[in-house]
């Protein structure tokens, strides 16, 4: 039978704060960049792995109080860190695979982005690193 | 070492086991860890018996 994921209870750690409760989307890209051998008397372009090019987003709402979100990604910005997201709180498995992506460079931030009658959120990119899967 | 302040990190109080590439200072500047030492177990000495 077919399944399908409805990601209501994921977890998200950036830099070992767990933000899930402040986090409405995350997606991680897993990305080897692709190198063309292709040659003479090839009939289809080929192609072989590069560097590997991860990079996770994740849009969080925006809070200014003590230990929240400002506090946790502002210092963050210019620098590298670790980022682990599980499709769902609770412990890891085959069914919960926990994904680590480590050395993770955020280049930029928006503490403010704010409208009018709305709930301001920020919208972050984390590039680079390391991706890990694990299981168990 | 380090000691965990904010239940975001986990239990206030223990100490801090980062994780590989953890940026340690962005934790320490924003209060989430500190350097003090971990709280010692509540262990209350029982009273000397008089006989």
């Amino acid at each position: 039978m077919a399944t399908s994921v409805y990601l209501s209870n994921p977890s998200v750690t950036i830099n070992s704060v767990d933000l899930s409760d402040q986090c409405t989307a995350a997606t991680i890209t897993y990305n080897v960049e692709a190198l063309e051998n292709t040659a003479f008397g090839s009939t289809a372009r080929t192609y072989t792995a590069g560097l590997a090019n991860n990079s996770i987003t994740v849009t969080l709402y925006q809070s200014y109080a003590a230990t929240e979100t400002e506090a946790s990604i502002y210092s963050l910005v210019g620098t590298t860190t670790t980022l682990v997201l599980q499709p769902a709180s609770g412990a890891v498995s085959a069914t919960n695979p926990s994904y680590t992506l480590t050395g993770a460079y955020l280049e930029s931030h928006t503490p403010i982005n704010a409208s009018l009658g709305e709930l301001s959120t920020i919208d972050l990119t984390f590039t680079g690193g390391t991706l890990a899967k694990a299981t168990s | 070492m380090y000691v965990i302040v904010s239940p975001r990190l986990g239990t206030p109080g223990d100490k801090f086991q980062p994780v590989e590439g953890t940026n340690i200072d962005a934790l320490l500047s924003a209060g989430f860890i500190s350097t003090d030492k971990p709280k010692k177990s509540s262990k209350v000495k029982a009273e000397p018996v008089e006989e």
